[in-house]
């Protein structure tokens, strides 16, 4: 491990130069234009004209796009806590199951089918005339149909629904690598179920948990349709925002000037947790890093 | 590596094949129009007759149709852009100017509706294809008792149940009417009102959707909703539809028609000509109208007409044509929305 890849006689550098291709050509270019837009003028027609001009940054300094992004903040970071509620939980039951292969199917399965069908579906469970209403009105519980769509808690419980596959699964690949004769360790020097697994195996599987909060985190906080289909009248999010500002006010600078505040803020984020937690964010090898703290920590918790 | 091997033989295949397609033979014309608002057999029957062939793109936006034109065209000849755009295009010197001597059957649109025209006087540039507007739609089995008119948005007892179009010209166009303004109303003054309006509306809305008001609708999901006449009925049951009540409110409302264009620099402008004279004849418009469910500006098609439209042509009667506004009132328009939107 002491050779970097791509020195010497390694093909390594032949080997990337594809993925290196295609991530400069489809995402670092279309990132310099956005940079590039957001800092010129808007042209009459939609588009841009070659003279440069602060004036996007400056019409983000208003207080309308504080306002979308709070909301965005709130259903993003709302939306990304309970899906890690419930992700945790089910990656453990996962990798302590005998099932694992059955269980797996099932976290996959909803991606058979596609993702707008399956807004629909809640359009169609949760609706004024919709199927839980029909159950509620036919069992008596209520007299008048319950409004439970178009709000933030519908645009929040979608969104946690179509991200917990991808927390679940990252969870799930790190839980099972945990060595769970770590936890009756801790039991037998005297911790307590609830210490155990917040002293030793949070902590060991740490990388996991920070990879599945990015993976729902940053796609929420960019998230167009299901505020779109779900939300109410209150519930614009940024997404929504460049969405309009790109098609129908045709202001290009000021729509890349607002993606640019949502790729600095996940890039700034991604940046914290990588510096905070070394590399095992991006899923490498944390069982080097994290277990000898997980160590100290379950002899800390025998103390 | 064998598979590889395959995988080029079969592409070096393919490709002489697609290439030939569209390189071989006959004439053509190339449409560049929006998606299912001409109907196949149309096309087929004006190849048949005429030996061009059309190759069809479709789009969902004007500025989607727009924004590839201005980026380079691909070549298209005829573009069906809606009356704004049209003027936007004509400003830009995108249009090549139509040469009305060579289309025999202009006549058959109605002067009713192109006295009305504001983006394009005298037709330059444009030649009519179909008009219509958004209106409103009520599930007569919920709702009764209203007027005709945009004040149902007005009513508590509805709300949550009522939707109105994300669609910013065509909200503060029903707002601006409702107050007795153009639709294309430039004065700051009166944009604030009809801001106003809106914002007094809005509580009562679920949502402002343009997108699946009308499955909703139909669902029984909102008794209330603005929009395309086409969308609602086109998810209502068949058999139900004498339930709903589609109507233009007596204010009146901000309306559309949509133009077929010649794109400056087309290849195939003879091929063109030929197409749009043949989009005119009566049997031809009276059998596109027939597919779309909407009345037709052809006069004579009218009486050749199969499909009863979910509209008259005369009910469109209070409706004002959507200009282009205008770099500095699209800006007053946006800033409005934004408002409404965001809520402050």
């Amino acid at each position: 491990m002491t050779r970097l890849p791509g020195t010497a006689k390694t093909p390594g550098g032949l080997y990337a130069a594809p993925s290196l291709v295609w991530l400069s050509v489809f995402f670092l270019a279309p990132l310099a234009i956005i940079v590039a837009y957001s800092f010129l003028t808007p042209g009459a027609l939609g588009g841009v004209e070659w003279s440069p001009t602060l004036d996007a940054y400056r019409a983000i300094a208003n207080p309308t796009f504080g306002k979308v992004t709070v909301n965005t903040i709130i259903v993003a970071m709302g939306a990304t806590a309970i899906t890690m509620l419930i992700a945790i939980p089910c990656g453990y039951y996962m990798a302590r199951s005998e099932h694992q292969n059955i269980l797996l199917m099932l976290v996959m399965i909803p991606f058979w089918t596609n993702f707008l069908i399956r807004i629909y579906a809640w359009i169609a469970i949760l609706g004024n005339e919709g199927f839980l209403n029909d159950l509620l009105l036919s069992l008596g519980l209520v007299d008048q149909s319950v409004r439970f769509l178009y709000n933030r808690g519908a645009v929040m419980l979608v969104l946690v629904y179509t991200y917990l596959p991808y927390a679940i699964l990252p969870l799930y690949s790190t839980i099972d690598k945990f060595d769970f004769s770590l936890l009756e360790a801790a039991r037998d020097l005297g911790a307590s179920k609830m210490s155990a697994i917040n002293r030793v195996l949070l902590p060991n599987i740490r990388g996991g948990v920070l990879t599945a909060f990015l993976f729902t985190f940053i796609p929420i906080f960019g998230a167009y349709a299901v505020p779109l289909l779900v939300g109410g009248t209150e519930s614009y999010m940024l997404g929504n925002l460049i969405a309009d500002e790109l098609t129908k006010s045709r202001d290009w600078p000021l729509a890349s000037a607002i993606s640019m505040v949502i790729t600095l803020v996940t890039t700034l984020g991604v940046l914290l947790l990588l510096r905070a937690n070394g590399t095992s964010v991006l899923g490498g090898d944390d069982h080097e890093a994290a277990e000898p703290a997980g160590e100290a920590d379950a002899l800390g918790a025998a103390r | 590596m064998k598979k590889l091997v395959l995988l080029l033989v079969a592409v070096a295949m393919i490709l002489p094949l697609t290439l030939s397609s569209c390189g071989g033979g006959g004439e053509k014309l190339y449409l560049f129009n929006w998606i299912y608002y001409i109907p196949d057999d149309v096309l087929e029957d004006f190849t048949k007759e005429t030996g061009i062939e059309v190759v069809v793109d479709s789009y969902a936006s004007n500025e989607e149709m727009y924004n590839k034109v201005v980026a380079g065209g691909a070549g298209y000849d005829i573009v069906v852009p809606s009356g704004d755009y049209v003027s936007i295009m004509i400003a830009g010197s995108l249009l090549e100017p139509i040469d009305k001597s060579r289309l025999k059957n202009f006549g058959n649109i109605d002067p009713a509706a192109i006295a009305r025209i504001g983006f394009d006087v005298g037709n330059t540039h444009s030649v009519p294809y179909m008009m219509g507007a958004a209106g409103v739609s009520i599930n007569t089995t919920k709702v009764s008792g209203y007027e005709h008119s945009w004040s149902i948005f007005d009513r508590p007892d509805l709300q949550g149940r009522m939707t109105m179009l994300d669609d910013m010209r065509e909200v503060l166009g029903a707002a601006l009417k409702s107050l007795g303004y153009s639709v294309n109303d430039a004065d700051p003054a009166h944009l604030e009102e009809a801001r106003l309006v809106v914002e007094r509306w809005k509580p009562n809305l679920v949502k402002f959707d343009a997108e699946a008001f009308a499955k909703s609708f139909a669902a029984g999901e909102f008794w209330v909703v603005q929009g395309y006449a086409e969308n609602v009925f086109l998810e209502y049951p068949e058999d139900r539809r004498a339930e709903v009540d589609f109507f233009f409110p007596k204010e009146g409302m901000p309306m559309y028609m949509d133009s077929l264009c010649i794109l400056k620099g087309a290849k195939n402008v003879d091929q063109a000509y030929e197409f749009i004279d043949y989009i005119l004849r009566p049997d031809v418009a009276a059998r596109i109208a027939d597919y779309l469910m909407l009345p037709s500006p052809n006069v004579p098609a009218r009486a050749l007409m199969q499909v009863q439209p979910n509209y008259e042509f005369t009910d469109l009667a209070n409706g004002e044509f959507k200009e282009d506004l205008g770099q500095e009132t699209l800006k007053l328009y946006n800033d409005a929305w934004r408002r409404i939107r965001v809520g402050n």
